[in-house]
């Protein structure tokens, strides 16, 4: 049968290949076939674990009401519900990839009404605004809110990757890595808060706000670092749950 | 062969070969859309478009390795031709799933963003001074432009304008997009996106493509050494001994250089010596096999009448013909070529 098969002579124009040789096409052909189905549900099956992060559009509209901050990135000091709860400060971002500095920046520092969906990952939280109510500056709070002063703690070494907060939060789901560097890249040149993701957690979250030494927004240097292991030093700074990382880009190692 | 641009027409053996490649895309892309999900162990699932630009991109990904493949396959297994045949569609195939895999990742990656999304493709990323981290988009995106251009000219009538020579040079171009494309998943998909299975196929598929190129060269660098020893006495006619051990209706390769083969083909009594490369796209025609009396070739069947190297009408191709004589029972070849076309007596065996 090989023999046969081996001597077989196949000519292209032919209407059918010879007879000697058309079992052993059959069996490349499922041969090729079953490798296809194999590689394919191998592959389709490993995928590594995008995280948890996604929109809230279960929880719906959420207006929050709090004092902007618009420095290094527009973030929301949200108004405690009752005396005694716990302070969360959020992050805003604007649709797609848009931020909202331009409305913030006017607003800094004042009560305001903000409306929006939420994005949640973790211990980080992202109000992407939009809808009827953006950010509505409130004329006279009942009782306006006085967030705590932010806390310096001090210059830390930390080790991870820039992220931009929005994918990273679930915008895009897996919205890490240098896969989707493109991708951030752009979310950050748009204006969407950038974030450091820690490999490990660090006082119990990590990720951080990034800003630059001086609580800027970041240089656009960082656009070549974004997506790539690194370690950063640089004074953290926290605000109610929320810590920024000031770092000192001059110091950047790559880790790999 | 020449006086239409479609020298063959639609066939069973196409219709087959076409219906096992769909059958292999869509088997691939059936079960990792729409199986493999319920299987995964995520908190989450992926996005729709990035699942499916990592299904496509995957899937382009493993069928250039199968048409890389299929060329040191045939060389080093003729059953493998029939693979070979047809392979242009293979190729048109697979550059129509890179549209498919480039146009979820650019809808979404690069959607929603003030910029361009076409710009932002060129703009966004500009690290080209890292190794990782690099752009790995634009190696993509120029492996695509060469698969637009072979599937463009993968027509006959491009064969035809374009000439053999410059064709297949062009045509060589799939091995620098695969190149470009090993490139691109290894310094994207391969960074984390993908699982530590897609390492292990990428790295296998190009030691396979690798390895079996090599295998193949050194198959054919064993074959030109095999050339019969030139006579002594009469330095212009090769010793190619007994005509009767060329096997009816084949050839014997004689490499006269490094660059110039005969076939010297046997049909019954008769023995004929014409050049072993086809007009066509220079197939081996000593590889191939006399059919209704004509030398057929392997790769895409054109024929050859065995005395002038002159296709049958109405075709027109020509290939050089050469001298043989038989001297005390074995046959000689005279390593001068003939101009296409010249008719030569065939050598008459008794018996
Ligand atoms: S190379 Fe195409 S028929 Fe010979």
């Amino acid at each position: 049968m090989a023999l046969k098969s081996a001597q077989a002579f196949f000519i292209g124009w032919a209407k059918k290949p010879p007879k000697g040789l058309r079992p052993f096409l059959w069996a490349i052909s499922a041969v090729l076939i079953g490798a296809a189905a194999g590689v394919s549900f191998g592959l389709g099956v490993s995928v590594p674990d995008p995280g948890s992060g996604s929109f809230q559009w279960g929880a719906g509209y959420q207006v929050l009401e709090g004092v902007v901050e618009s420095k290094p990135y527009p973030v929301l000091r949200v108004k405690p519900e009752a005396a005694g709860d716990t302070a969360k400060t959020i992050l805003l971002s604007g649709v797609g990839k848009r931020g909202v500095q331009t409305r913030a920046d006017p607003l800094d520092g004042q009560n305001v009404k903000v409306g929006g969906v939420m994005l949640e990952r973790g211990s980080i939280s992202m109000l992407q605004v939009g809808g009827k109510v953006q950010i509505t500056p409130l004329d006279k709070p009942a009782d306006s809110y006085t967030p705590q002063a932010a806390e310096d703690l001090g210059k830390w070494r930390l080790t991870g990757e820039i992220c931009d907060g929005k994918c990273y939060s679930g915008a895009m789901r897996p919205g890490i890595g240098l896969a989707h560097k493109a991708c951030a890249n752009l979310c950050i040149i748009g204006g969407i808060p950038p974030v450091f993701v820690t490999t490990g957690a660090v006082q119990g979250t990590n990720f951080f706000l990034l800003a630059d030494p001086a609580g800027n927004p970041v240089p656009e240097a960082i656009y070549d670092v974004v997506g790539r292991l690194v370690t950063l030093e640089g004074n953290v700074e926290r605000r109610d749950d929320l810590l920024v990382f000031k770092a000192d880009f001059a110091t950047v190692k790559y880790n790999w | 062969m020449s006086v239409k641009y479609v020298p063959v027409i639609w066939n069973r053996t196409k219709f087959a070969y076409d219906a096992v490649v769909l059958a292999m895309i869509g088997t691939y892309l059936g079960l990792y859309l729409y199986i493999a999900p319920a299987f995964q162990s995520v908190t989450k699932p992926i996005d729709g478009h990035i699942y499916w630009a990592q299904a496509f991109g995957s899937c382009v990904f493993l069928l250039l390795t199968v048409i890389l493949c299929v060329g040191p396959l045939a060389r080093l297994d003729k059953r493998f031709l029939p693979l070979l045949y047809n392979r242009r569609h293979l190729g048109v195939m697979t550059c129509v799933l890179a549209l498919f895999h480039v146009s979820y990742v650019i809808d979404w990656y690069y959607a929603f963003s003030p910029i361009n999304k076409y710009a932002a493709v060129l703009f966004s990323n500009t690290s080209y001074a890292e190794f990782l981290g690099f752009p790995f988009e634009i190696l993509g995106l120029f492996a695509l432009l060469i698969l637009l251009v072979l599937a463009c000219t993968s027509h006959d009538f491009w064969l035809h304008f374009l000439g053999p020579p410059t064709w297949k040079t062009l045509h060589m171009g799939i091995y620098f997009a695969y190149a470009l494309v090993v490139g691109h998943v290894a310094l994207g998909a391969l960074q984390g996106a993908a699982g530590p299975l897609m390492s292990t196929v990428v790295v296998g598929s190009v030691a396979l493509v690798v390895s079996l190129h090599l295998v193949a060269a050194r198959k054919e660098k064993v074959t030109d050494t095999d050339s019969p020893p030139e006579d002594k006495e009469d330095t212009k006619w090769l010793d190619l001994g007994d005509p009767l051990s060329i096997p009816d209706k084949r050839a014997l390769i004689v490499s006269i250089d490094e660059s110039e083969r005969v076939a010297v083909f046997r049909n019954g009594t008769k023995v004929s010596a014409i050049s072993n490369v086809c007009a066509h796209q220079n197939g081996p025609l000593g590889e191939g096999k006399i059919v209704y009396g004509c030398v057929t070739c392997p790769w895409h069947g054109y024929q050859y009448r065995l005395e002038d190297g002159c296709s049958p009408p109405p075709f027109k191709e020509k290939i050089p013909t050469y001298r043989l004589r038989l001297e005390k029972g074995r046959l000689q070849l005279n390593p001068e070529a003939l101009p296409a076309g010249t008719y030569v007596e065939p050598v008459q065996l008794s018996g």
